[in-house]
């Protein structure tokens, strides 16, 4: 509803807590979704908005993972909300809050930040329209996979198959040689993995970003962490990720959507 | 047959890792240095920086795989056994049970 916060809504804070940029000419209140069930508007000016809330002026921090966890769903949440209300929104990094200064109010402050970055951040939210990001990450096991390319690699097998075949000492040598040629061996297939997935996934979508790996618990090794902008009607990308994990002892991780972090840059 | 994507359920942890990494690194910054200089906005552009979210929420989300846990000494709690590894003095490192006081 259209709808400004309250007095007491605003009372006793000299901040405003910044959660995304989006197209609107309104004043909307998107109820009490904020951190700490803040309650949420909007400030618009000149066809952009700021979507936020009253706060004190200081950062959200604590030693409480639990309250970290709150705090950080609370901003996604907002964050989600108005990207589905607005059909576009341009997130903000977590904790990125304005503060009443000599020079006028966070809220003047905010206004003047919206009219300095109007045409970069219409443009921003024209080519996000409809669109939303998605993650993926390929993993394989990659025991597995080195016992596959042993019995498929002649090189290989005939190393495994004479170590089996010998005593002790000959085959701990073989079985060194083994060793460091499957090493080798599965370096290659992991590159030849890495660059085939990241050309059938870049095909599919609009932008793919490069993520850093992670370690993971299980058996199972990253290959492929990526952040993906496309179109959320857009079905390729889930049929090229169809594929792929068909493939032995790879396996995928498809999420989304998601608003889109990983495609706004610092401003 | 298509690979439908997870909408991101706070349940999983996994995804939580996600969203951290995500909010916690990208997003629009209003960089504190930069706006002052450029438009004078008055700003407190303060990240959650992983040291304040506290070491123990690093390692339960894998921020941090790579820190020996019981190297860190654990800040102890009331009423509660504290196990402290002693550093390696000569053999090995012996694990020492120290009840707090209360």
């Amino acid at each position: 509803m259209t709808a400004s916060p309250t007095v007491a809504d605003t009372i006793g804070t000299d901040a405003v807590y910044v959660y995304c940029v989006a197209h609107s000419r309104a004043h909307w209140l998107l109820g009490p979704i904020g951190l700490d069930r803040n309650m949420v508007y909007t400030v618009p000016h000149e066809g952009l908005c700021c979507v936020v809330h009253s706060c004190k002026a200081k950062p959200y921090q604590s030693d409480d993972p639990q309250a970290v966890e709150g705090w950080v769903v609370a901003h996604q949440r907002v964050v989600k909300t108005a990207m589905e209300a607005f059909d576009a929104a341009l997130p903000m990094a977590f904790n990125m809050i304005v503060h009443d200064g000599p020079n006028g109010s966070a809220i003047h402050s905010l206004k003047g930040w919206l009219a300095e970055k109007r045409d970069d951040f219409s443009a921003r939210l024209e080519e996000l329209a409809g669109k939303a990001e998605y993650g993926v990450q390929v993993f394989w096991d990659r025991q597995a996979v080195i016992e596959a390319l042993t019995e498929r690699q002649p090189e290989l097998r005939d190393l495994r198959d004479e170590a089996r075949a010998k005593p002790k000492g000959q085959a701990y040598m073989l079985r060194q040689r083994l060793a460091k040629a499957a090493r080798a061996a599965i370096e290659s297939q992991a590159n030849q993995y890495v660059e085939a997935f990241y050309s059938q996934i870049g095909q599919c979508v609009a932008k793919a970003r490069v993520e850093r790996l992670k370690r993971v618990n299980s058996g199972k090794q990253m290959l492929l962490n990526l952040s993906c902008l496309m179109k959320k009607d857009n079905t390729a990308l889930g049929r090229a990720l169809e594929k792929i994990r068909e493939i032995d002892g790879i396996s995928v991780r498809f999420t989304g959507p998601w608003p889109p972090y990983s495609f706004v840059s610092a401003a | 047959m298509t690979m439908e994507p997870e909408t991101p359920q706070w349940r999983d942890r996994a995804t939580l890792v996600d969203l951290l990494d995500r909010v916690l690194d990208r997003g629009i910054f209003l960089r504190a240095d930069v706006v002052i200089s450029l438009a004078g906005i008055p700003l407190i552009g303060v990240t959650l920086s992983v040291a304040i979210a506290g070491t123990e929420t690093m390692l339960k989300y894998g921020i941090l795989t790579d820190i020996d846990q019981e190297i860190r000494a654990l800040p102890p709690r009331r009423g509660q056994v504290q196990r402290r590894r002693r550093p390696a003095a000569g053999r090995g490192t012996g694990k020492v049970k120290v009840a707090t006081a209360a």
